[in-house]
């Protein structure tokens, strides 16, 4: 039976009861700590963070990954600020497109290098990291924006309440980031072009026999990546309205643990944003909760993500060597009773 | 002299000869950067990263990385302001550190050599958790109240007005340039890196050679970190943040292969001195830092990029690739 | 009759200097399914690469429904109606069986439509004839389950050559069978069903008519009814008598060196029993899936064995990994020399002293470069090893120099007893030749030798003994006096129909 279960939904079960369990853990520990607040305070800083572990997680399925993600974004927020300020008029659709489209550029770059150049990703996106955050710096000529200058609608944005749930505020920020994760998700699972994602991660050289363009998907992930960081750029300009030149600066290493405890497997080939989305939840619930628990203090925050990220990763990798030799004993079985499934 | 024209083929020649074009060129610039002092200080300014670069340089060979060496001397230094700030005496406190770094190399090679996982993500966690070590301890406090003597030992000169640090880099890089080149050790790193499988037909006992390699990685990082936290004279929570990046880009500049198996210390060393004199040179034509680390980005890609394409043939030697 | 679907006109491969086909004629008819037989190296993967577009014939012609037609790639092939399968399946782990049979399929629109989809499947499960749930993960299916899913993935892609290569080899009785029904089923639907295999049995089971091959030429090709066990086996092995190798005189000793017992690894092979004379050459002979790599490979400790017994010069031995296996005086000179016997970017000396490392160190652990240029050089000069000099990068050697190093690697660590895995292979016949002496001399000076060989005439001019593997288990012992190549291929294919 457990076979026919897929395991990514047996992952996402799992990750849902460890959040549990982590709300229980904390709510016995902290004073007043089951409440609208909490909520409120991570669906705001998840909502960043979530988009990039989305993109992110599209890179590592298909056996990659992308440490630029962060100059991505920071280049993007300060364009996409510098560009606002200048022309106040433009509409806010029109100026979410440009930081999208903008991201997608930087992807554009990675794409080619690791698709067609068939350079290896860490290579690349090493040094596009460096390359972005030096273009950040020479375009920003070393100015930030600041909160003042951006328009009213832009800085109240992702506050503004779409809508109450008792004390749980549903603010846009967090309700775009997630839309945009289901959408994705959505694509993930329903659109042929986008199964074929999984393909070149799962097996790429069965990929290229079925005659899947393997190149041009890799590429694509890049491009997508680049996009939704162009979006989060968007949003962390939003938010925090004043850009320097050390924005985004850490969120790669972020992204990479968001997915990688949300259950994307770092061999690819398998993983959901979804997945993705609440281990990016549960990262920054245990960090904001270790700010708030007493016994504990905050600093311990890096330390606990990053035993939590090699857990995982250990977890992984020890419950799939089981379910290989679980496989192969019931293949032995099988076989020696004459019986097939 | 024949040998001699024949390794001047290699990517390290390329390298040499780019370097010298590269001080030229800034020489032309600024009469004063040929001078000895000029030099020695450029180099000074990197040590710890190029000290830990170097060992770096084993594990890249190795077909590994250790993404977790900025955060190893950030806890290094961390863990130093820590103990000497509650009254340990410094040389006890300069023992643990390293001893720190040994342990952390531990948990990295038991994680990758004895579980199997990838380097890249036991590295990516570890250099997020010793990170965090460094803050548990640190807090968000600056520690700057050292020894006299360790702040001496890095801001006075050693041996006459060479810095200790230096002292320390010369000794290394002799120590290890024998090993690799010289040194059954250095001859297992570059097989294990070419073909894993067939180093452990031949009887060679890979999982304990990668453990060595990341217990030494830890405990030169320690190092390093103790002679940073030296020469600036304080340390914070986010010291050598970062530092990883650069690190991996000057090893993997002077030509050692992400894939493993291929690469030299001198090609190491050359990569290092192209990246201080070209940043040296930036700076003299007032190109900001950033500025400067995205040309080393530029300079990363296109050192993978080159050997593809066929101009870069005139200067490799024929190499044995076949597939 | 009908125009072929499929016809391979004098088509000849060569690489380099190798022919792998000679004037190959081929035809195979809708509705038939065709049996290719001939031993390992004879060419028949050679010629399934060349009808799935993954080489191009040197020369000859490829026609498709009687029309000349240039097979370009994989994608032309797919095009064409050609698929293959074989023993190791190509599939996504990650994905559905539903998926994976449609993944690269054109005609289904934007959207996944997983029910929809997983119906298709089961149509296609059922034309195949098996019980397959479409919805189960590519990863938890048994390897015959993962065979099916590539039939099937073929099968949505119209397929009209279905190439079968010795996709039983891996199966239990019940799995084998229940493949032979699909491909009996395809090819009642019209499909032209290739199937190579070594189990003489399935092909008069199944098969209409039989294709034999030998060394790269078409042999023969008659209507089941014409052919018997016997004639194929003659034609598969029938070479000149009076081979150009030539039987040295045995050296074998009477004292034992290595003893096995009902050594077993489960799952893999079973019950495998022989005893190693110092001095003496033991060939082991058997076809694909035999596992005699694998049995080999549990004496070296790379996969200790589930239950068994061996006795190294007298004492229980268990062995865990290489390292105790050489430093009992056991090595192994693996059969990819590629993948697991070279370093091929490093130099010839480095790649001598490997196995030795230890013997050229000085007591601080430095590397005696000296002492290994000359150990070098000395194998140079003995087992002469064309090559500039021993600096050269072992990749730019020809493959029997290749296979020479890594002799030399193994018989620096003066081992007593030695293991050859398909030693001669990819090599020309003066280094084979070169290489057998070398074997010799090895046993001559009081060495025990162990040869895995798919060669045939090698087995019979190198064994003092041979024993005869298939799919795990062992079928006989054949002394040289009684060993003829028709003996031996007889309990390879498993007719035994003389008494060992």
């Amino acid at each position: 039976m457990l076979s026919r279960v897929p395991p990514q939904t047996l992952r996402i079960l799992a990750l849902l009861l460890v959040l549990f369990a982590v709300l229980l853990f904390f709510s016995t520990q902290v004073p007043n700590y089951l409440n609208g607040r909490l909520f409120n305070r991570i669906s705001s800083s998840v909502a960043i963070m979530a988009l990039i572990a989305c993109g992110q997680t599209l890179v590592i399925l298909t056996r990659n990954i992308d440490l630029s993600i962060g100059s991505t974004v920071g280049f993007v927020a300060f364009a996409t600020g510098s560009l606002i300020t200048n022309n106040p008029d433009i509409p806010p659709l029109v100026l979410a497109t440009y930081s999208v489209l903008l991201g997608a550029c930087f992807g554009v770059v990675n794409g080619l290098l690791v698709a067609y150049a068939r350079i290896p990703s860490i290579i690349v996106t090493l040094g596009t990291m460096a390359l972005f955050r030096s273009a950040l710096v020479e375009y920003s000529d070393a100015k930030s924006i600041t909160t003042n200058n951006l328009p009213t609608w832009l800085v109240e944005f992702p506050n503004t309440q779409l809508f109450t749930i008792g004390t749980f505020q549903f603010r846009a920020a967090f309700v775009v980031a997630v839309l945009v994760v289901f959408a994705v998700h959505i694509a993930l699972t329903r659109l042929r072009p986008a199964r074929k994602i999984y393909a070149v991660g799962s097996n790429p050289e069965a990929a290229e026999m079925a005659g899947i363009n393997t190149k041009l998907v890799v590429f694509f992930t890049f491009v997508l990546a680049g996009a939704l960081a162009g979006l989060a750029g968007f949003m962390f300009l939003a938010r925090f309205g004043t850009i320097t030149v050390v924005a985004g600066l850490g969120f790669e290493l972020k992204s990479v643990a968001s997915a990688v405890v949300g259950g994307v497997n770092i061999f690819g080939g398998s993983g959901s944003v979804i997945g993705a989305l609440i281990g990016a939840i549960l990262v920054d619930l245990i960090d904001m909760s270790l700010v708030r628990w007493q016994l504990v203090s905050e600093f311990w925050r890096e330390a606990v993500l990053g035993s939590l990220i090699l857990l995982s990763v250990a977890a992984d990798a020890i419950l799939m060597r089981r379910l290989v030799k679980w496989r192969v004993a019931r293949e032995k079985k099988q076989t020696k009773s004459g019986v097939s499934s | 002299m024949k040998a001699a024209l024949n390794r001047l083929q290699s990517w390290e020649g390329f390298l040499l000869c780019a370097l010298i074009l590269i001080i030229l060129m800034n020489a032309n610039l600024s009469p004063q950067f040929l001078s000895f002092s000029n030099q020695i200080n450029l180099f000074q300014l990197s040590i710890e990263k190029i000290i830990v670069a170097l060992v770096m340089t084993f594990i890249i060979i190795n077909a590994e990385i250790d993404l977790s060496v900025g955060s190893m001397m950030g806890l290094s230094a961390c863990a130093f302001g820590w103990m000497v700030q509650g009254g340990a005496p410094g040389g006890l406190a300069i023992v643990i550190c390293l001893a720190i770094g040994i342990a952390g190399g531990a948990l990295n090679g038991w994680f990758i050599a004895k579980v199997g996982l990838p380097s890249l993500v036991v590295t990516l966690a570890t250099l997020i958790g010793f990170r965090g070590l460094a803050r548990v301890l640190v807090e968000d406090r600056g520690i700057n109240d050292f020894p006299e003597w360790f702040d001496a030992l890095g801001q006075q000169g050693f041996i006459g007005s060479i810095p200790f640090a230096l002292f320390a880099f010369v000794i290394l890089f002799v120590a290890l340039y024998i090993v690799l080149q010289r040194s059954g050790f250095g001859r297992k790193t570059y097989v294990i890196g070419t073909n894993r499988a067939v180093a452990d037909y031949a009887g060679i006992n890979t999982g304990r050679h990668k453990m060595i390699l990341f217990m030494a990685s830890g405990l030169v990082s320690a190092f390093a970190g103790l002679l940073y936290a030296a020469r600036v004279g304080a340390v914070r929570g986010d010291v050598a943040l970062g530092f990883e990046l650069d690190i991996i880009t000057i090893v993997l500049l002077g030509g050692v292969s992400i894939f493993g198996g291929r690469g030299t210390l001198v090609g190491t060393l050359l990569a290092v001195l192209i990246v201080l004199n070209l940043r040296n040179g930036m700076a003299l034509v007032n190109i900001t830092g950033h500025i400067q680390t995205g040309v080393i980005g530029l300079l990363l890609i296109g050192s993978v990029i080159a050997p593809r394409i066929d101009l870069t043939r005139l200067w490799r030697r024929p190499s044995g690739d076949t597939s | 009759m009908s125009e072929p679907v499929l016809q391979l006109n004098g088509i000849s491969k060569h690489f380099g200097m190798t022919k792998a086909l000679s004037n190959m004629s081929i035809s195979l008819l809708a509705g038939e399914v065709h049996a290719i037989v001939g031993e390992n190296g004879a060419g028949k993967s050679t010629m399934i690469k060349i009808m799935t577009g993954i080489h191009q014939p040197t020369s000859g012609a490829i026609k498709v429904d009687g029309a000349t037609r240039v097979i370009a790639g994989p994608q032309a092939a797919r095009d064409a109606g050609i698929a293959a399968i074989y023993q190791e399946p190509m599939v996504f782990p990650d994905l559905d069986v539903a998926e994976n049979i449609f993944i690269g399929d054109k005609s289904s629109g934007i959207l996944t439509r997983p029910a929809a989809q997983r119906k298709r499947a089961r149509a296609l499960i059922e034309r195949i004839g098996i019980k397959l749930d479409p919805s189960r993960i590519a990863s938890g299916l048994t390897l015959a389950e993962q065979q099916a899913v590539e039939i099937a993935r073929a099968l949505s892609q119209d397929v009209r050559v279905l190439i079968m290569d010795e996709p039983t080899a891996s199966l239990s009785a019940h799995e084998a069978e229940q493949l032979r029904k699909i491909a009996k089923t395809l090819a009642g639907q019209g499909v032209a069903v290739v199937y190579i295999s070594h189990r003489l049995e399935e092909i008069f089971e199944i098969a209409d008519c039989v294709t034999v091959i030998r060394d790269g030429s078409h042999i023969s090709t008659k209507p089941i009814a014409e052919v018997t066990s016997d004639g194929m086996i003659a034609e598969m092995v029938g070479r000149e008598v009076g081979n150009y190798f030539a039987k040295a005189a045995s050296t074998a000793t009477d004292e034992v060196i290595f003893e096995v017992r009902n050594l077993t690894l489960d799952g893999v092979f079973e019950d495998i029993s022989f005893d190693l004379h110092k001095g003496e050459v033991l060939c082991m002979a058997g076809l694909v899936g035999a596992r005699r790599t694998d049995v080999a490979l549990a004496l070296f400790g790379v996969t200790p064995p589930t239950s068994g017994t061996v006795k190294y010069k007298g004492q229980t031995t268990h062995f865990t990994t290489p390292r105790d296996a050489i430093e009992a005086g056991i090595a192994y000179v693996s059969e990819d020399r590629r993948k697991l016997g070279l370093a091929m970017p490093m130099a010839i000396k480095s790649n001598v002293s490997l196995a030795t490392l230890n013997d050229f160190l000085s007591p601080l652990g430095l590397l005696d470069r000296a002492e290994e240029d000359k150990v070098a050089h000395h194998f140079s000069d003995r087992l002469n090893i064309r090559t500039p000099d021993v600096e050269t990068p072992v990749g730019m050697l020809s493959g029997g120099n290749q296979q020479k190093v890594m002799l030399a690697k193994w018989l620096n660590l003066n081992p007593e007893l030695l293991i050859f895995d398909e030693p001669t292979r990819g090599i020309d016949i003066g280094a084979k030749a070169e290489v057998h002496d070398l074997i010799r001399t090895f046993v001559a000076e009081g060495g025990a030798a162990l040869v895995i060989s798919s060669d045939l005439p090698e087995v019979l001019a190198m064994g003092d003994r041979i024993l005869v593997m298939r799919e795990g288990h062992q079928m006989g012992i054949l002394d040289h006096t009684e060993a003829t190549q028709k003996a031996v291929m007889m309990q390879a294919t498993g007719q035994m129909q003389e008494a060992v």
